[in-house]
């Protein structure tokens, strides 16, 4: 069975940007690429970035900040009223 | 600028039980929800445990289906073993035993509940004993004057002003950044969670599980995984730390989905994905760094689940409590520095609470080592156990036969368990009773003498008349 996960979480738009990389301090570790449940990190040129549409898939789990030992990830939630809408959780 | 005795961030269980209580001894408190309503950021820390309903009698009996439609009782728990293959090999049904002491103990393991309702319900016993509750408000930074902390700011830059400010806010904590308790976990002391919501009926759950409304999955292949039913669904999720994961996590939790036995379970319950969450969960061995001057950390932002299986909602709700009860005390006197606010420490560390954290290095570990490290400890640990468990209903041969087969079996686990043993089990059973066990039981002396018991057992079948 192939999971087909789009459409499973509801969101409230209007999030604004609340992830960013500081490439300066990005050792390219790569650890943001494979914990990202949504898989929302990629590389291109050996550089690190998250998709440009991130804010209409991302589960705010924040593993991305937290797994970055390098401190380049920076993470704040959702302005409030914004963002994931969990019903059953 | 709006002024309070006491602010708490966060309206999840901790935060509300915090402000209901706060609010009960006279405090004006306000409360900070950064959903449009509690509950609506939450995913999992689902199941109520029975000591939630023990300590806060009053407030439980008030939970009903009709405030709370989710409500399932998850009175049995079943634990799946899962082989090498991804096979089902055997399974281990429990009920709460003879020895629970209790009600509702007695009659179930955990109450399950979605968040969605609980959150809610909950905040709504703080907000009737009179504190403020501000939705849709995300708390950004701590406000300070003179280096000391004496209020929060929210994220369009309205401040609000109190001599103590309690951290409600989660595993990400604000207030536990900002006040220079903790910039970061370790990776060791946090765990990633996804989880998939499962929509079925309750009749269908009602008929096909039964009473059997926990599951846990034990497998080499993944992390151990839970299954938590509801009125009208059930949750699958797995985690780990977040050092362990080698590929994406949904990759692991897509095995447990894909096991053939889990394929059919969804078919009979006639089950569909609903919602897919991911969460961060803390998970120490003891909580620390929970107050500076003027701040006290409850709940996961203190990093107060459960050491062994991180029940996070009933500990919230005990540090809320206890923060609650020091701000009253403290709050007239005016004297909020970090040395008066130990009192937070000493007093959960009497509590339930505390009694778990006791053994909470052991046990931390020997879970670490054991669901949680699928590949080193699961591999041989579920043929070992189902060896034993269900080695002899078997008609291969002669029943005497096959014991010795399943015991010469479980011997060739012995370099691998035996290692384990001493590392995990031996040290959490010695601090259980706090005896010295070790000398009683020395490790050594275990290991040489296991394989001489094993050695007297008839190598060969006397012939009768003998």
């Amino acid at each position: 069975m192939n999971m087909e996960i789009e459409g499973l979480t509801k969101r409230i738009l209007g999030t604004g940007n609340f992830i960013s990389i500081d490439l300066n301090k990005c050792n390219r570790c790569e650890r943001c690429l494979v914990i990202c449940v949504m898989n929302l990190w990629r590389k291109k040129e050996g550089k690190i970035y998250i998709i440009d549409e991130y804010q209409s898939k991302c589960l705010e789990c924040a593993a991305c900040y937290q797994v970055c030992d390098a401190g380049a990830i920076k993470f704040q939630y959702p302005k409030g009223g914004t963002g994931i809408v969990i019903e059953k959780g | 600028m709006k002024v309070f005795d006491l602010i708490i961030v966060g309206a999840g269980p901790g935060g509300s039980m915090a402000a209901k209580v706060a609010a009960e001894e006279g405090l004006k408190v306000i409360f900070f929800e950064r959903g449009r309503k509690p509950g609506e950021k939450n995913s999992s820390g689902c199941g109520l445990g029975p000591r939630m309903f023990r300590d806060f009698p009053e407030m439980m009996k008030d939970l009903t289906p009709d405030k709370c439609p989710s409500m399932r009782a998850g009175t049995a728990s079943r634990n799946y073993f899962v082989n090498n293959d991804d096979i089902v090999a055997g399974y281990i049904m429990a009920r709460p035993t003879e020895s629970v002491s209790y009600e509702p103990a007695k009659s179930w393991i955990t109450m399950n509940v979605y968040r969605s309702e609980f959150d809610p319900w909950i905040a709504k016993f703080a907000t009737d004993a009179g504190a403020e509750l501000k939705t849709s408000t995300l708390i950004v930074d701590l406000l300070k004057e003179n280096g000391k902390i004496c209020g929060v700011i929210d994220e369009k830059g309205e401040k609000y002003r109190a001599p103590l400010v309690v951290g409600a806010d989660g595993v990400l904590s604000t207030v536990a950044q900002k006040s220079g308790l903790r910039n970061k976990w370790a990776q060791n002391q946090v765990t990633l969670v996804p989880q998939y919501d499962f929509q079925a009926s309750s009749d269908k759950i009602d008929d096909i599980m039964g009473d059997e409304t926990l599951g846990v999955w034990w497998g080499s292949n993944f992390p151990a995984s839970y299954q938590v039913f509801f009125n009208d669904g059930f949750h699958q999720g797995l985690g780990n730390w977040m050092n362990w994961w080698d590929s994406n996590p949904l990759y692991y939790l897509n095995r447990v989905i894909n096991l053939k036995y889990y394929q059919r379970l969804l078919k009979i319950l006639d089950a569909k994905p609903r919602e897919l969450q991911a969460h961060l969960l803390p998970w120490l061995d003891f909580p620390i760094n929970t107050h500076a001057d003027g701040v006290i950390l409850i709940g996961d932002a203190g990093g107060f689940p459960c050491p062994l299986e991180a029940e996070g909602i009933y500990p919230a709700m005990v540090t809320g409590k206890i923060a609650a009860e020091v701000a009253s005390e403290v709050i007239p006197s005016g004297d909020v520095s970090k040395a008066t606010l130990k009192k937070f420490d000493e007093k959960w560390q009497k509590t339930s609470i505390g009694k778990e954290f006791e053994a909470g290095h052991e046990l931390w570990n020997i879970w670490k080592a054991l669901p949680f490290s699928p590949k080193e400890t699961m591999s041989w640990f579920v043929p070992m156990i189902m060896e034993i468990l269900g080695g002899i209903f078997d008609w291969s041969q002669p029943h005497a036969l096959r014991v010795r087969q399943i015991i010469s079996h479980v011997r060739s686990y012995i370099p691998k368990a035996t290692p384990f043993i001493m590392a995990y089990v031996i040290p959490l059973l010695s601090k259980v009773f706090e005896d010295d066990l070790d000398k009683l039981m020395d490790p050594k002396k275990i290991l040489k003498v296991l394989p001489k018991l094993l050695d007297m057992l008839p190598q060969k079948k006397k012939k009768r008349g003998d």
